[in-house]
């Protein structure tokens, strides 16, 4: 069975719209591999005249929103950085227990690498300003940067909705069975960067020596 | 009669999945597009919940919620599944009025009625390249795949059409608080005509990846617009229409809201609402929340035509929007009705017009002027006539034409034309109170009788109170006006204002006195004196053109030389056509009254 990864284009945004930007992302995936049966729930962004879809699973808001405060909490420490996120479906496969080992393996079928460039705009008068010259009136300017980045924001939102939708729709042949008949049926993991980058990278490459397969960038 | 209620077994399960897709497809596209066949819905918009889901809900494992009955009357896809299923999503537009360069391009249907345009062009179809034949010794796990995929197709679908620019159309109009004058309907059919290629350009196409099943796959796909910002979908209002209870005239109208200042150059025409208060200079004209007013204020210029409709109550609801001030005035540009009342004005003077050219605010401005025209006559004593004067007596005419005279400087600062306009246009005005109500005319009654019995007389003796009304509501301020009323019977003002009981009163027991008590001021008493004398006469006062001998009164006896010498006098600034028919209809009056109770009559006047 093959694995299949899909390496979603950046996004560059400003830590109040992290929330809202993940919870578009990663529940539109969900609900996409929430195969069993779901009650689709429409939801509107407050930010972004964008509409996403979630499976309408309790259990599944919970944990996005547990990950999200995690994540948003380890930005406030490392502003200003690149960072990714990694959204994986697996498969839970017992491995005969041997003297050694006695762990349920896991089989991951699916990852989803949502990368995101938060940065944090200087507001006025700040002396952080990205925009080093002493400007006059530096609040419409601000405030016209920061429109615009936001329309830029949203359009790239969009593509990376539809670049959800062309990927769910292009690979369809490794995704396992379905094993439940309600709600989501595969089970998934969110994997946010650690403390430290070095970390990050590290977990990233002991999944995939659990995994058994490496990652291949669609 | 779709397989799920009606299942065949004779159907392979590959037709089965099928024409469930292709249901599934369709209550997909419908139910994201279509206002009217979304079911009951939370305030999130998603489906309510559904104690028990029913087996068809189940199918591809995505519940939403009860199928449309629309839905069930397209079960003529199962006939032929080979057939592709065509969605069109067609944007109605109101006529031809729109500026708008798409309508040219690719409106299918236009001219004069609604301009429909198609958004989106949704095609759902099993493709097979051979007749699709009942497979045989395919295993279970291959159905399943198949599903499988089929469940991933529809979620993207699912997803996708809550991205394109049509959804947005469809969240406007699924808008509770805001209506629109455009809608969305749509079109199920296996055939259509292909897009113009003007069309094409502007559409953008987006297939998702076809499921292979077995014999042949099923695709889906979509033409859409790519955006919708060239079709001017503008709300029509931001408030949902609200009957409004205080309409032209209605005892329960704000004043303040209702009548321009005097400022205005309105004085001039003594509508009897005027008492109810005045507005504001700066804002007067415009504030009215009458349709047809407000429509003026909200179209300035556009005032000189406001008499000229004969429908606002027809547009009272679309009016309402027009209270707000801040209303723009491009949002009823189109779909409302309310401007043709207030039509561009081919009027050379608007602002003149405006001060005169709406009676309504002409009659209310002055209703309390006519109070003060007896003084130049009668001293003080014509200010003892006021409560008088709302009995509809002839004698409360002669102060008309100095109180009209008085007025008419003030009206004259608007050009003498508007006279005419006003001539003109009170007809007009009485059909439109005519056509509505006459609620406007009995208040203008009422408050008449309270300053000036003469103008409820006025109004009271038109051969209708309606038709009266439109005379001498537009003639009040004019002399000249006045002249042509034909006034039938004054009783007629009790018969339309039963409330005025002070008015009754003075008809019963003091219009005969009036003829006599006008002439009092005339002998040269002490003005407290002669205002005692007056009301001892006004008392003992007989009926009004009663055989002297059959009175108990005294005044009429002994006063006769007087009474003339007071009438010849009193009457002077009146025609003697007037006078002459107004003693006609009070000898009527006081024949009706004596047959119906004479010697109460006599009986209230001895004591």
């Amino acid at each position: 069975m093959n694995c299949e990864a899909c390496d979603l284009k950046e996004l560059e945004l400003e830590n109040f719209q992290i929330r809202e930007v993940l919870r578009c992302i990663l529940h539109t995936i969900v609900f996409h591999r929430a195969l069993g049966l779901v009650r689709p729930k429409d939801i509107d962004l407050e930010l972004f005249e964008i509409t996403y879809v979630q499976c309408g699973d309790a259990e599944v808001e919970r944990k996005i929103n547990e990950k999200i405060d995690q994540f948003i909490s380890w930005v406030e420490k490392h502003p200003n950085k690149k960072s990714q996120i990694c959204l994986s479906f697996y498969e839970v496969k017992n491995k005969q227990a041997s003297w050694f080992t006695n762990k349920i393996e896991r089989r991951s079928w699916e990852y989803w690498y949502i990368n995101l460039n938060v940065a944090q705009h200087p507001k006025a008068h700040s002396s952080k300003s990205h925009h080093s010259k002493a400007v006059v009136d530096p609040g419409e300017s601000a405030s016209e940067d920061r429109s615009l980045r936001r329309a830029a924001l949203e359009a790239s939102l969009r593509e990376v909705l539809f670049q959800i939708i062309k990927f769910v729709n292009e690979k369809k042949d490794h995704i396992p069975s379905i094993p439940s008949a309600e709600g989501v049926s595969f089970p998934y993991e969110i994997t946010i960067p650690s403390s430290s980058d070095s970390a990050f990278g590290m977990d990233m490459f002991k999944r995939m020596l659990q995994s058994g397969h490496p990652t291949m960038l669609s | 009669m779709d397989l799920q209620s009606h299942p065949q077994p004779e159907l392979g399960r590959l037709e089965q999945i099928v024409s469930q897709f292709l249901l599934k497809s369709l209550h997909i596209v419908l139910d994201s597009r279509i206002p009217s066949l979304r079911p009951a819905r939370d305030r999130s918009g998603n489906v309510s919940g559904i104690s028990r889901v029913r087996k068809s809900d189940k199918w591809f494992s995505l519940q939403l919620g009860d199928r449309p009955a629309a839905l069930d009357n397209l079960h003529f896809w199962h006939r032929n599944l080979m057939d592709p299923m065509i969605i069109d999503i067609i944007l109605v537009r109101e006529g031809s009025n729109s500026s708008s360069s798409m309508d040219n391009v690719y409106s299918t249907a236009a001219v004069g009625t609604s301009v429909e345009t198609v958004i989106e062009r949704w095609v759902v179809q099993y493709e097979s390249p051979r007749l699709m034949a009942t497979p045989t010794g395919e295993s279970s796990a291959t159905y399943k795949k198949i599903y499988k995929k089929l469940i991933i197709l529809l979620r993207s679908l699912y997803s996708t059409i809550r991205l394109l620019p049509g959804y947005r159309v469809f969240r406007l109009l699924s808008s509770l608080t805001q209506s629109y004058d455009f809608d969305i309907i749509y079109k199920v059919s296996s055939f259509t005509e292909p897009f113009s290629r003007a069309e094409e350009e502007v559409m953008k196409h987006y297939s998702f990846l076809p499921v292979e099943a077995l014999s042949g796959r099923l695709c889906i796909s979509v033409t859409y617009h790519q955006t919708l910002s060239d079709f001017n979908l503008e709300p029509l209002t931001a408030f949902p229409p609200t009957i409004i209870t205080d309409y032209v005239g209605s005892p329960a109208a704000d004043p303040l809201k209702a009548f321009p200042s005097s400022e205005k150059g309105i004085r001039a025409t003594s509508f009897p609402l005027r008492g109810r208060g005045v507005r504001s200079p700066s804002s007067a004209p415009f504030q009215r929340p009458h349709s047809w007013t407000s429509g003026g204020h909200r179209a300035a210029p556009f005032t000189p035509n406001q008499p000229l409709s004969g429908s606002p109550p027809a547009f009272r609801m679309p009016y309402m929007p027009y209270d707000l001030p801040t209303q723009p005035l491009d949002i009823y540009g189109h779909g409302y009705q309310l401007s043709p009342p207030f039509s561009p004005s081919q009027s050379p003077s608007p602002p003149t017009y405006f001060s005169s050219s709406n009676p309504m605010y002409s009659r209310f401005s002055s209703e309390t002027a006519p109070v003060t025209i007896p003084l130049p006559l009668v001293g003080r004593g014509s200010r003892y006539l006021s409560p008088n004067s709302s009995d509809p007596s002839r004698h409360s005419l002669p102060p008309l034409s100095p109180r009209s005279t008085r007025h008419d400087p003030s009206s004259q600062e608007s050009p003498s034309g508007n006279r005419s306009f006003r001539k003109t246009e009170g007809l007009r005005i009485g059909e439109y109170s005519g056509t509505t109500n006459n609620y406007s005319g009995q208040k203008v009654l009422k408050d008449s009788k309270d300053d000036s019995g003469r103008f409820s007389g006025l109004l009271s003796s038109s051969g209708s109170p309606r038709i009266g009304f439109s005379r001498c509501s537009s003639r009040l301020s004019f002399q000249d006006d006045l002249d042509d009323c034909d006034f039938s019977g004054p009783f007629d003002v009790d018969d339309v204002d039963t409330t005025d009981s002070h008015a009754s009163q003075n008809l019963d027991g003091k219009r005969a006195s009036e003829f006599p008590s006008l002439a009092f001021p005339m002998t040269g008493k002490s003005p407290d004196a002669a205002v005692g004398v007056l009301v001892n006469m006004l008392r003992r006062a007989p009926p009004l053109r009663q055989d002297p001998s059959c009175c108990s009164s005294h005044s009429l006896k002994t006063e006769p030389e007087g009474e003339a010498g007071a009438a010849s006098e009193f009457f002077m600034a009146r025609k003697t056509a007037d006078a002459l028919e107004e003693l006609r209809s009070y000898k009527e009056m006081k024949d009706l009254l004596l047959s119906k109770s004479g010697a109460h009559v006599v009986t209230r006047e001895e004591t």
